[in-house]
């Protein structure tokens, strides 16, 4: 079957490169046979474009349909997720590729091109993606171009200059959008890619790991309003783990809290447990901006509050985003380093679950435990006791040996090597056992000091875990058993640390990390830091700022005054395209006749008699003599004048009765319809 | 001069539309061919009325008339004559050949073989003739109508191009309207009207609007029309080789006799428009179709804007 419609030539050129960039940009999370079979329907549809191959037949493209979608399923073993939902476009897209029959076929595929290209953004949203995003609309916007027959269709660089040329007349647009379309929160919830590498996870057991993530990638960033303070006092809280099953430790669930609710809005009244808190001096203001996680949880200092309306304080003094965080959030912060949490009293019930421990595992520990504290019964001393031990006979690894069934008997009195994760749990499960109150925190410590800007990068090999015990009187008082063992750990940047050990970052093979010791990398790594932080503040964190930006600008947020902001702003992006316009006009050489003769046209134009672009004023005359009788007189007067003044060359007084009867000529619509 | 020129030319086109029924505007177009000084070709099938507006013409003018049937084996001499040896003299005289007329009709000139065709065409543009080394001016006015047929090209020499050129103008006469059919078939045969046809213009007349052609006045601005349209006949895309400045220079000269014509003293642009169509269409070298060339020169006409 031949082809009803023969695409032009240079619109398949950029389509086809359309295709191929939009697999090029969703190659990593793409299954290969779909960015294969991508490639391998481009070489077809080229094929028939020469006339080679034949289109496929119906049954063919029911059958490669119905096995795209088969794969899909196979791959994923789901249809739901943003993943298998691009990729199922993606084949749609690919079989596309094979039926362009009619123009509107190849628009379809155009349009999808638009389409996919943007989902790449769902993806990642750093600085060099977005390039690239803008970069990928190129080919497409060329083969529109060339599509609708804007140039000839012989040099495909024809097509890719127009299309340049559009795009680029197009961003000052862009940006006013941007800047000023006010965001409208989702309409539905955004499906997410599931590959997000976090140190930090919603549960934690030692035992089982036997190597810390030792991932170099960014966690967050902090920026400071005033100084960064010590190393040893950034203890970012994540998340608090109150329940342990012998093995694991987990959050506690936020129903078996019985007095109010767990979460505190800050738009909200304020629960009763907020009186537990006292806050004490100048709080420290900052901002984090922190990459996707996929979940809930965000990171502070204690103890912390936002004045966000999307984050709440929990009842365990953390904070809480109001939806998963799945791309970068910025959320300021205001924390009171100088604080006491819940100094009165700890009701029975929240004993029980501060104490509560699993039965049958580590009977040694609870023993030692229990005898410990007939010795020392002042809770300080006790806990120094066991910090004492920690700081004697530990070794804190990245790679301690793997524990049985009694993970804290055989860390505590057998391997005695660890990290973090082995402390905490070891730490608060004394504790417990000794009938003192304490609770894991998971999060980040410390963090790398941007040397020229003011902020704080912490990385995912800053991830943390340390203890909190409950003191009467004192409240819950932060415990970080490593820095017993290893105080260098807190002291200094993990990074700094660990920097010539093998296990460091072997999980980012090819970033920039490992050349720390080259001076000039590690300035570059730090200035490529900075700048995707900017990108990351002021282009995707935009969103916080515009609020107080429209305030300003305009006093008070009401549609008409955004649509007002948006026509003036709109009009000076636009106003170098209207300069250009101006400038590159044609000249008016027009002299006084004509300019008159062209008023005489538009006059009866308006009532719905234009002339002809090649039509004499003697058969225009004629005409409207014809289709509305009632001008003739006047027409052919004025006709009469224009011919013998423009043509005879006559030196008379033409122009001017010209220019007098035509202020006397008024045709109106009426004269023409009553007259036809 | 020019309401002079108006008013002959309403008695000549009357005399002619008496005998040649509803071809007021062919007819008006071969007399702008004449006044401009130019020759014109009738490309028509036969039993149009070629030969009854040639002869019309000629008895309305009151030019001397002869008619061509053009062979394959007309020789030149059989156009232009040639010197038979007089005994009674004892020397040769020349015997004007066919030629020496003021109205020529060359009937289908397509059959003739290319030697025959270009003696013609050459008295055509000389408006002399040379026979034996001496020169022999043709009569004035000196006006040729040749006509080819369309259809049978089998055994023909289709003119070329250059010598097409020569020809100021070509018409085609097409059917007549209904109604001027129907009054064909009704009446007598107008051609019996012929022998009756007086003149509508003295010779002196004749010159006199002849030379007034070339006086008619030709604004800045109608020059400019006509080079844009010119202009757009190279550019279009349509076209391969659009019309030589010759051809302007026609199209100008066909325009100021028809302004005349109309009782004008200067050129508008529904001048050009009239003329631009015969003058330029077999100046334009496309394939494809019979009518390509006047649907290309109309849609130059209706895309070009006067002013």
């Amino acid at each position: 079957m031949r082809p009803l419609w023969q695409i032009p030539r240079d619109c398949l050129f950029w389509l086809l490169v359309s295709v191929f960039v939009s697999i090029g940009l969703h190659l990593e999370h793409l299954p290969p046979w779909v960015a294969l079979s991508g490639i391998v329907a481009a070489l077809w549809q080229i094929q028939l474009y020469r006339e080679r191959w034949h289109q496929p037949g119906r049954l063919l493209k029911w059958s490669l349909a119905g096995a795209c979608g088969a794969g899909l399923l196979l791959h994923y073993g789901r249809m739901t997720g943003l993943e298998p939902m691009v990729a199922l476009l993606f084949t749609g897209y690919i079989l596309k590729l094979l039926e362009i029959h009619h123009r509107r076929d190849a628009l379809v595929l155009l349009y999808l091109s638009y389409l996919i290209i943007i989902l790449q953004s769902l993806f990642s949203s750093t600085i060099v993606a977005s390039v690239l995003v803008l970069v990928a609309l190129l080919p497409v916007t060329a083969a529109l171009v060339a599509m609708h027959g804007a140039t000839d269709n012989s040099r495909p660089t024809t097509a890719l200059r127009t299309g340049l040329a559009m795009i680029l007349q197009a961003i000052p647009l862009m940006l006013v959008m941007f800047i000023v379309m006010p965001r409208i929160g989702s309409l539905w919830a955004v499906p997410q890619p599931n590959s997000a590498t976090t140190g930090v996870s919603d549960s934690m057991s030692p035992g089982d790991m036997t190597q810390l993530g030792r991932n170099g990638a960014i966690a967050f960033r902090v920026e400071f309003d005033g100084p960064i303070p010590e190393q040893n006092k950034l203890y970012w809280r994540g998340l608090v783990f109150s329940s342990f099953d012998g093995r694991r430790w987990q959050q506690q669930a936020p129903q078996s809290y019985r007095d109010g609710r767990f979460l505190q809005w800050s738009n909200q009244a304020l629960e009763a447990w907020d009186k537990d808190i006292i806050r004490r001096g100048q709080p420290l203001s900052y901002r984090v901006t922190l990459e996707a996680t996929n979940s809930h949880w965000l990171f502070a200092l204690s103890t912390p509050l936002s004045p966000s309306s999307s984050v709440a304080l929990s009842r365990d003094f953390r904070l809480v985003n109001n939806e998963p965080v799945v791309s970068k959030l910025l959320y300021p912060v205001r924390s009171w380093l100088d604080n006491q949490l819940q100094a009165e009293s700890l009701p029975g019930w929240r004993h029980q679950i501060e104490l509560a421990l699993p039965a049958g595992y580590n009977p040694k520990t609870r023993a030692i435990a229990k005898q410990w504290r007939a010795e020392t019964p002042d809770t300080a001393a006790f806990i120094n006791r066991l910090l004492g031990l920690y700081n004697q006979e530990f070794i804190y690894t990245l790679r301690p040996p793997a524990l049985g069934r009694h993970t804290v008997d055989e860390f505590l009195w057998g391997t005695k090597k660890g990290f973090c994760e082995f402390y905490a749990s070891s730490f608060v499960f004394f504790m417990r056992a000794a009938g003192i109150p304490a609770r894991v925190v998971v999060g980040y410590q410390g963090g790398e000091r941007h040397p020229s800007e003011n902020y704080l990068i912490v990385r995912q090999y800053d991830a943390h875990a340390w203890a909190e015990v409950w003191i009467e009187g004192r409240g819950w008082l932060r415990v970080d058993p490593t820095a017993a063992v290893a105080p260098e750990r807190i002291e200094l940047s993990f990074a700094d640390l660990f920097a010539e050990q093998d296990e460091f970052l072997s999980e980012s093979p090819f970033s920039l990390e490992h050349l720390r010791h080259i001076n000039w990398l590690n300035n570059l790594r730090l200035k490529l830091d900075s700048l995707d932080y900017a990108w990351a503040k002021w282009v995707l964190g935009y969103d916080n700022i515009q609020n107080d930006l429209l305030l300003d600008l305009l006093g008070a947020i009401k549609p008409q005054r955004i649509a007002l902001l948006l026509l003036f702003a709109g009009g000076i992006a636009l106003l170098p395209v209207f300069i250009m316009l101006y400038l590159s006009r044609e000249k008016n050489t027009r002299d006084e006749l004509d300019r008159l003769f062209l008023q005489y046209c538009a006059r009866l134009d308006n009532i719905g008699l234009p002339r002809e672009p090649g039509e004499g004023p003697r058969d225009f005359a004629q005409r409207i003599g014809q289709q509305a009788p009632s001008l003739t007189a006047q027409v052919d007067a004025l006709t009469q004048l224009y011919e013998s003044a423009r043509y005879s060359e006559v030196q008379g007084d033409d122009l001017k009765r010209f220019k007098a009867a035509l202020k006397a000529f008024k045709p109106s619509r009426k004269a023409f319809l009553h007259g036809a | 001069m020019s309401k002079e020129s108006q008013q002959i030319t309403e008695a000549i086109v009357e005399r002619v539309e008496s005998v040649l029924v509803g071809k007021q505007h062919s007819v008006r177009l071969a007399l702008a061919c004449l006044y401009a000084g130019g020759h014109l070709l009738i490309e028509d099938l036969p039993g149009m009325g070629k030969t009854t507006l040639a002869q019309a013409l000629a008895a309305a003018i009151g030019l001397s008339y002869t008619r061509v049937q053009f062979t394959s084996d007309l020789l030149p001499a059989d156009i232009i004559g040639v010197s038979v040896y007089d005994r009674n003299k004892a020397s040769f005289e020349f015997h004007p050949g066919p030629i020496f007329n003021q109205l020529v009709l060359a009937d289908e000139i397509n059959r003739t073989t290319p030697k025959t065709q270009s003696a013609l065409l050459e008295a055509m543009a000389e408006g002399q003739v040379s026979v034996e080394g001496e020169t022999r001016p043709l009569p004035q006015p000196f006006y040729v109508i040749a006509t080819q047929n369309p259809l049978s090209q089998s055994g023909t020499f289709p003119l070329p191009e250059s010598q097409l050129d020569r020809f100021l103008m070509r018409l085609r006469l097409g059917y007549p309207d209904p109604e001027a059919e129907r009054q064909l078939l009704s009446g007598a045969d107008p051609r019996s009207k012929l022998a009756t046809l007086s003149r509508g213009v003295t010779p002196l007349q004749l010159a006199a609007i002849q030379g007034a052609v070339s006086r008619v006045k030709v604004s800045e601005s109608l020059v400019d029309y006509l080079q844009r349209l010119l202009q757009f006949t190279r550019s279009s895309a349509d076209i391969d080789y659009g019309i030589s400045p010759r051809g302007g220079m026609a199209v100008l000269k066909s325009a100021r006799a028809w302004a005349l014509m109309d009782g004008r003293d200067y050129v508008i642009p529904e001048d050009i428009q009239a003329v631009f169509s015969p003058v330029c269409a077999h100046r334009l070298p496309v394939s494809g179709g019979e009518h390509r060339a006047e649907n290309l020169i109309q849609q130059t006409l209706n895309s070009v804007d006067i002013i």
